[in-house]
């Protein structure tokens, strides 16, 4: 399985920060609590990274090929 | 032999080889037909073949090869749309304005032919809403040309620096704010309805006419065996603001006024990169030559500010910053920060490191280019005046404070 990346819709995310809660492995949040992201999404990270996209209140995530 | 052109932004336009080859005789139908003929049809397969022989890039200022921007196009499922951008969102560049009055059936054979090689029954005119003239000039273009069975609608850009980025020009023409979105597809896949889009800049459009209205030949026998053609140049120096086309391959000294190349310029307008003093004496107008030394050309917009670059650069960042559409937390909370971190450095309070972590930090995190490019504007006068940082963080300044000029 190729490794995904996580993207954000910038206009969507609104610093909710629950993004990091759920996947601190490659999310940071910035000085405004905006997320930052670290890193790919290896294929162990996946099914949290789903979460993360699912958990986000705003939809503001996506994980692209 | 200069075609002046009157507006809220006075621009002299010079005449050109190609593109700029017959303002001379103003910007009618009749003009342009007698002097560069009427358009042939040309076919996708063999059109693609002579955009890859000549190597033509968009204008915007990204450069991506066109001919594989339309191919994406004509790939695409869906009947395509044709949308010519002639907002010019940075207030400093005028070659699209210069265009639609100088040449504006230039910038529409360009996109008739498109339509036609496409299929598309629908071109798009996006104009600045603020420069009526642009407007006027496109209308007046649009009434003369006989049917072509192919509907024009225009629509009229916000004066907004981020307003002709490629998501918000799709945002407007569906009737929404003229502001940039997240984009999932580029628009030649799924832009305008969800259909595949070609859009580009009315330089592209005129450049794509002039290869199809001459031919490949011609086209090649400007520029160099690398980067064959002509460029527009919007240049604010000391001769005065025109729009200028160049071949590539001209040195900068033939460009610029005469000790325009001994002082600091900036290139590619406010997204742009720093030439240091003296630095273009060597370099000519080519992407490939500019892009070796970090230098980029943009859309062609070449800034000689009369004073300290650092002075020059802190107040365009701040007027970057207020043009951040706010849509996006790191661009609406980041560029001010940016901003006043330069601030800081320019006068001699340091944070240096702070400005590039700022830097870093806007990078690659919002819905458009706008972070990236005030970020790339910022990191290069940082680097290519370092010594400049250094001499403000002891109070100094090698421009003299009355010298420092707003000439943007
Ligand atoms: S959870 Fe969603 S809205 Fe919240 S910070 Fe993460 S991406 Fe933004
Ligand atoms: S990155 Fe900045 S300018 Fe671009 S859409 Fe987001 S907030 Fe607006």
């Amino acid at each position: 399985m190729k490794t995904q990346r996580l993207r954000v819709d910038w206009p969507s995310c609104q610093a909710r920060g629950l993004c990091y809660e759920l996947l601190p492995e490659v999310i940071e949040l910035d000085d405004w609590g905006f997320p930052v992201v670290t890193g790919e999404v290896t294929p162990e990270l996946v099914s949290a990274a789903r979460s993360a996209v699912q958990g986000c209140p705003r939809m503001a995530l996506r994980l692209v090929k | 032999m200069t075609a002046r052109v009157l507006g809220p932004i006075g621009v002299d336009v010079e005449r050109g080889p190609a593109l700029l080859s017959a303002i001379d005789a103003g910007p009618s139908l009749a003009a342009h037909r007698s002097r560069h003929g009427e358009p042939g049809r040309p076919q996708l397969t063999p059109l693609l073949a002579d955009l890859e022989r000549v190597g033509l890039r968009g204008r915007g200022g990204a450069g991506f090869p066109f001919g594989r921007k339309l191919e994406a196009t004509a790939e695409a499922s869906g009947r395509p749309y044709v949308v010519v951008n002639l907002s010019e969102g940075e207030p400093a560049s005028c070659k699209d304005a210069a265009l639609a009055l100088t040449a504006p059936h230039l910038v529409l054979d360009g996109a008739v032919v498109a339509a036609r090689v496409l299929g598309s029954r629908e071109v798009h005119l996006v104009v600045p809403g603020t420069d009526l003239q642009v407007r006027a000039a496109i209308e007046t273009a649009l009434r003369e040309r006989p049917d072509e069975r192919i509907g024009f609608v225009v629509h009229r850009a916000d004066e907004a620096f981020v307003a002709g980025q490629a998501t918000a020009v799709i945002e407007l023409m569906a009737g929404r704010p003229n502001k940039p979105v997240t984009s999932w597809q580029p628009a030649a896949v799924r832009g305008h309805r969800g259909r595949p889009t070609l859009l580009s800049n009315g330089e592209t459009f005129a450049q794509l006419a002039i290869l199809v209205l001459h031919g490949v030949d011609a086209y090649l026998a400007h520029g160099t065996p690398e980067e064959p053609g002509t460029a527009l140049l919007t240049i604010h120096d000391d001769l005065g603001r025109r729009v200028v086309e160049v071949p590539f391959g001209t040195k900068w000294e033939a460009v610029l006024a005469q000790d325009g190349v001994d002082r600091p310029v900036l290139l590619g307008g406010y997204h742009g990169t720093w030439a240091d003093a003296g630095e273009l004496r060597d370099l000519t107008v080519s992407r490939a030559g500019l892009g070796a030394v970090d230098l980029t050309l943009g859309a062609g917009v070449v800034l000689v500010p009369d004073g300290c670059p650092l002075t020059f650069a802190t107040s365009i960042t701040s007027y970057l910053a207020g043009e951040s559409a706010g849509r996006c937390g790191p661009c609406r909370n980041g560029l001010p920060e940016l901003a006043r971190a330069l601030e800081r450095v320019t006068s001699g309070i340091a944070g240096l490191a702070e400005t590039e972590r700022l830097c870093g930090l806007v990078e690659r995190r919002g819905a458009c280019a706008h972070p990236d490019g005030t970020a790339r504007m910022v990191r290069s006068v940082l680097t290519r005046f370092h010594g400049e940082v250094e001499r403000h963080a002891r109070g100094g300044c090698s421009y003299r404070r009355d010298r420092i000029g707003r000439s943007a």
